[in-house]
Formats: structure tokens, C-alpha cells, sequence
């Protein structure tokens, strides 16, 4: 897709022309499979190294998260119970590219900007691209503003390998979000939602709890955020920190 | 044997040789020390810990919220296949628990460590919580941006400076034992509400100790407001062993904090170090002698109560 962009594109190469270029890159599919140029990994495809398993998520803190056929696999261990694999470093202002696969009847999402335990902006991640898939909402937070994306039903595609761009700039972050390519929305928040107005934090890959360790009477029925058996995949991790 | 041996070694620390009964028949019911920290006294007793029994779900009624949830798309529907295979996992997972005994009595904070006790004992204060970051005075908050090393050295200061007495972390079980004063099962989520700052999304902060409901032997915050250092080594596991590990990178963090959720600020959760630094302190227990204030390492003889 990129090729035939630019076999249009004219030979006139005026200021303006160039600038519409420039923002109409990001719009192009994106080839999935493949980091983008100008990306440093920071998953290796082979083990967790730079990586480690939150104790102090409400999700859980024993999650099955493995590494098969050169993508991070996350599965609920024991049953209804979650986790959160977070980056050991933190990053302040980025653009970060992965790849995503999550089962169907599924819920978990990426965190950016995260605390150890879990309070970070997250990006929705439903099996199937479904639900609030390509929203930004809090985790343990409370966001000044909320975004649901338009036209992710279009986009996405289910039980395939789907890529996310995902760029978050400031300390009352500007973020947008990119599926497939084309951008789902682009919003500035109102203030720094952080907790101690920290201004940055780890990215993190969240896999839902489904279960309290014991019934417990008036708990919310979270059955439905995870099928048993079922999976997030992620793979092509890779990230450019900006200034 | 294992649970017995579990609970040897969690008080080898104990320098206190009565009998449990005898010793807590001896001593008052609550005490303060010197610097103002407030004791419970806790009596001998046994709890099943590490009881693991998730349920699985009923097929969602018509017209239910998982039935609309669900209905979104069928295949995230759950099928006759995925309900056996979650009554599969449930049964493969599920733990009976083992019993503890806590066979002597001790004192532990009514609170959590505060700000001014901290500052009373080392001079100096480490908590993000403090000045602009909080409403009003920061005195009654929780110490907190303490690691299980900054406790220690609290610890062996705090000793130095109240000879009569011995001060150290709970052990895991000492705290479960406290925290859950008397309870079998788990708090309905209303009750760890009531008792637990939790969930305090919106720019929130440590709160004052003493702020929310007591648990039934009379302690604050065991749930919420700051994780509670113990002195155990985490085994990384969802659940404690009978007997805590002799080694380890972290150690084990319990009661969730002013940022948890309600799913996991409850008596049960098993977590471990870092965490995320501002919302981590612990809570003091005091050994009970036998004799009150009498010299350390004193040995009386056991009599019945």
C-alpha cells in the first residue's frame, strides 16, 4: 500500500504537498509483521528479559505469560485469575508499535505511564476488536477525558495479527491512537491524571481477572472478561522515545 | 509436622518464652510505647489459610448483563464446551488451604507506622504523601516510599530507643491472623469498604490512619490506605506455604492500598515488593513477655491459665 501511495504521489514538491505527505504517512496501513523503521524492540521474541509479572495487580499475580512462536502468549493462571506484565523501565513520551492477537471473549488492554500495581491510561483490548476495543480509559485511574473509537469494527481484524501505534507526548499527555494504520482519535487530557503527578511509567500488558478467589456474595460477575483456555497474544514490540 | 514446623520458624524472632495462655492473660489488652504508637494485643487462636475455590459461572440468564455482554458477537459467547472446561480448571486449581496455629499471643499496631512516629524515630520522612501532596497535615498518614530494608532500619532504631521491649514485622501469618480477626471467609465487598481506603482514583492519596471502620479485634487499615510490609520472603505463589521461604528477591506485601481494588484489598492477597513505592508501609508488632517489661530474653515457667 505504501508503493502505490507513492507511485501518485505528484513531482511537485512544495512545502505544502510535503506536509500533507508527511501526515498522510500515517495514515497508511501499516504492514503488519514488520517494525516499523526508526522503532528499538523491546520485546526480544525469544524470553521476558527487560519484562516482569506485577505482584501487586488487583488481576492476579501468578499469570501463565509465555513465549511461543516469538509472541508474548497471556493466560489466566488459576482459573480467574489475571495478571500484569509490565516494561522494568519507565517511559515518559513515546510512539510505541506492537503487534496484537487477542481470543475472543477476551479482556485486557496495554497500559502506558503505569505504577508498579497497576494505575496507569490504558488502551481496551476485547477478543475480536469488539466491546470498548481502541478506547482509552483509566486502570485504577481517573481520567480527565474518555475516548471511544469511531471505527475500529472496520479495521479490525479478528483472530489475525492486528498492529497499534500509540503515541503519548507531554505531561498532560497528548495521545493518539493508531489500528491497522488509520488513526482512531487523537486527544489532549485536561490535566496530568497521574497519581503524585508522576510524568511517566511502564508500559504494561493487562490480562483481565474473571474470578475472586472464593465466591464472595456482592462481587461483580467478571466471567465474561475471560473464556477459559483463552489468550492475548503480542509480538513486535517496539518503541521510539521522543523528546 | 510442616504447618508446625511453618510456625516454629515464624517465631523463631520471638524472644518471649511463656506459654501463650499464660503470657496473655498476663498483659494488658492494648498499650502505647514511648513514642506514641498504640498497640492491640492479639490472643493465640488458628485460621485455615490459602484457601483457593473460585466458582465458575452459571450459563447467563436471557435479558442478564453477561447475556448482553456476550451478545455483542457469538464467539465471544461462552459454549456448553467452555463451561465444563472451566468446572475442569476449577477442580484442577482449586486449594483445600492448610491450618495455622498462632501459639503466642503478640501486640500489633492499631495503625499503620505513621509520618510522625517515622520522623520521631529516624528524623527524617520519605513519604511521597507529605506537604503539597496532601489535604491538611500529613502527621496521621502512613509512612510510605519505605522498601522492606527502610523498615528494618526503623526497627532496629526503634529498638535501640524502647529497651523494653522487642519490636519487629508481623510474620505473614501473624498478620492474616490479626487482619482477619476471627473471620473464616472472605469480607463481603460492602464490609471491605467500610474498612478499607481503596480505590482512590482521582489524584488520591494515603489517607489518615484511623479514617474507616475497625475490623472486629479493633485494628485500622489492615485493608487499604498503604501494603504492609511482613517479614517473610515471597514464594511466588498465589497463596503463602505452610512454611515461608528461607530465601528470595522480594518480600511479601500485604492488604492492597489506597490504589487497589476492591478484588484484591482483601485478608487473602499474597502480593510482593516492589510495589509502587507511594503506597507501600507497614504496621509494628510488639512481643509479649511473660512479666510485662521484665529483661529481655526472660524464661518463665508455664502454668496453666
Amino acid at each position: 500500500m505504501t508503493h502505490h501511495r507513492a507511485a501518485r504521489s505528484p513531482a511537485r514538491r512544495s512545502g505544502a504537498t510535503l506536509l500533507l505527505l508527511l501526515a498522510g504517512a500515517a495514515e497508511l496501513p501499516a504492514q503488519v509483521g514488520r517494525i516499523p523503521p526508526g522503532f528499538t524492540p523491546i520485546f526480544n521474541g525469544k524470553d521476558l528479559s527487560g519484562w516482569h509479572v506485577s505482584r501487586t495487580t488487583h488481576h492476579g499475580t501468578t499469570p501463565s505469560f509465555t513465549v511461543e512462536d516469538g509472541a508474548i502468549v497471556m493466560r489466566q493462571r488459576p482459573y480467574g485469575q489475571g495478571g500484569l506484565l509490565l516494561t522494568d523501565k519507565k517511559y515518559r513520551n513515546f510512539d510505541l508499535y506492537l503487534e496484537a492477537k487477542p481470543d475472543w471473549g477476551t479482556n485486557g488492554g496495554i497500559f502506558f505511564r503505569s505504577t508498579e500495581g497497576g494505575s496507569a491510561y490504558q488502551i481496551e483490548l476485547e477478543g475480536g476488536g469488539t466491546g470498548g476495543s481502541g478506547s482509552l480509559i483509566g486502570e485504577m485511574l481517573r481520567i480527565s477525558k474518555e475516548v471511544k473509537p469511531a471505527n475500529i469494527g472496520k479495521v479490525w481484524k479478528p483472530d489475525e495479527w492486528n498492529s497499534m501505534r500509540l503515541r503519548v507526548v507531554g505531561d498532560v499527555p497528548h495521545v493518539a491512537l493508531w489500528v491497522n494504520g488509520v488513526r482512531m482519535w487523537d486527544v489532549t487530557e485536561e490535566r496530568n491524571d497521574l497519581i503524585a503527578d508522576a510524568t511517566d511509567g511502564m508500559i504494561a500488558l493487562q490480562l483481565h481477572w474473571g474470578a475472586t478467589y472464593t465466591p464472595v456474595p456482592d462481587a461483580f460477575d467478571m466471567s465474561e472478561s475471560w473464556k477459559p483456555g483463552a489468550a492475548h497474544r503480542y509480538r513486535n514490540i517496539a518503541i521510539k522515545e521522543l523528546r | 509436622m510442616r504447618v508446625l514446623r511453618g510456625i516454629l520458624l515464624a517465631h523463631a524472632l520471638s524472644a518471649a518464652g511463656a506459654t501463650a495462655a499464660t503470657a496473655a492473660g498476663a498483659q494488658e489488652p492494648a498499650r502505647t510505647n514511648r513514642i506514641g504508637m498504640e498497640f492491640v494485643l492479639i490472643r493465640p487462636g488458628s485460621m485455615v489459610v490459602g484457601r483457593f475455590q473460585p466458582a465458575c459461572p452459571t450459563p447467563a440468564p436471557v435479558g442478564s448483563r453477561r447475556d448482553a455482554v456476550d451478545a455483542v458477537d457469538v464467539r465471544a459467547r461462552w459454549t456448553p464446551e467452555d463451561y465444563r472446561r472451566c468446572e475442569e480448571m476449577v477442580k484442577r486449581d482449586a486449594l483445600p488451604g492448610f491450618t495455622v496455629h498462632i501459639r503466642r499471643p503478640y501486640y500489633i499496631g492499631k495503625y499503620e507506622v505513621t509520618q510522625a512516629q517515622w520522623r520521631r524515630v529516624m528524623g527524617t520522612n520519605p513519604s511521597v504523601f507529605q506537604g503539597s501532596k496532601v489535604d491538611g497535615d500529613a502527621d496521621r498518614h502512613p509512612v510510605d516510599n519505605v522498601t522492606w530494608e527502610d523498615a528494618q532500619a526503623f526497627l532496629r532504631k526503634l529498638n535501640r530507643m524502647d529497651r523494653t521491649a522487642r519490636y519487629r514485622l508481623p510474620t505473614e501469618f501473624e498478620w492474616e491472623y490479626a487482619a482477619r480477626a476471627g473471620a473464616e471467609r472472605d469480607l463481603t465487598w460492602a464490609q471491605i469498604r467500610e474498612q478499607a481506603q481503596l480505590a482512590l482514583v482521582d489524584k488520591g492519596t494515603t489517607q489518615p490512619v484511623g479514617g474507616k471502620q475497625p475490623n472486629a479485634w479493633g485494628l485500622y487499615d489492615t485493608l487499604g490506605n498503604v501494603w504492609e510490609w511482613v517479614q517473610d520472603y515471597y514464594n511466588e505463589k498465589l497463596f503463602a506455604d505452610p512454611t515461608p521461604p528461607r530465601t528470595g528477591t522480594e518480600h511479601v506485601l500485604r492488604g492492597g492500598s489506597f490504589l487497589s481494588d476492591v478484588k484484591n484489598t482483601t485478608y487473602f492477597t499474597h502480593g510482593a515488593g516492589p510495589g509502587s513505592g507511594f503506597d507501600v508501609g507497614f504496621r509494628v508488632v510488639r512481643e509479649v513477655r511473660e512479666g510485662g517489661e521484665s529483661r529481655r530474653g526472660s524464661r518463665a515457667a508455664s502454668a496453666p491459665p
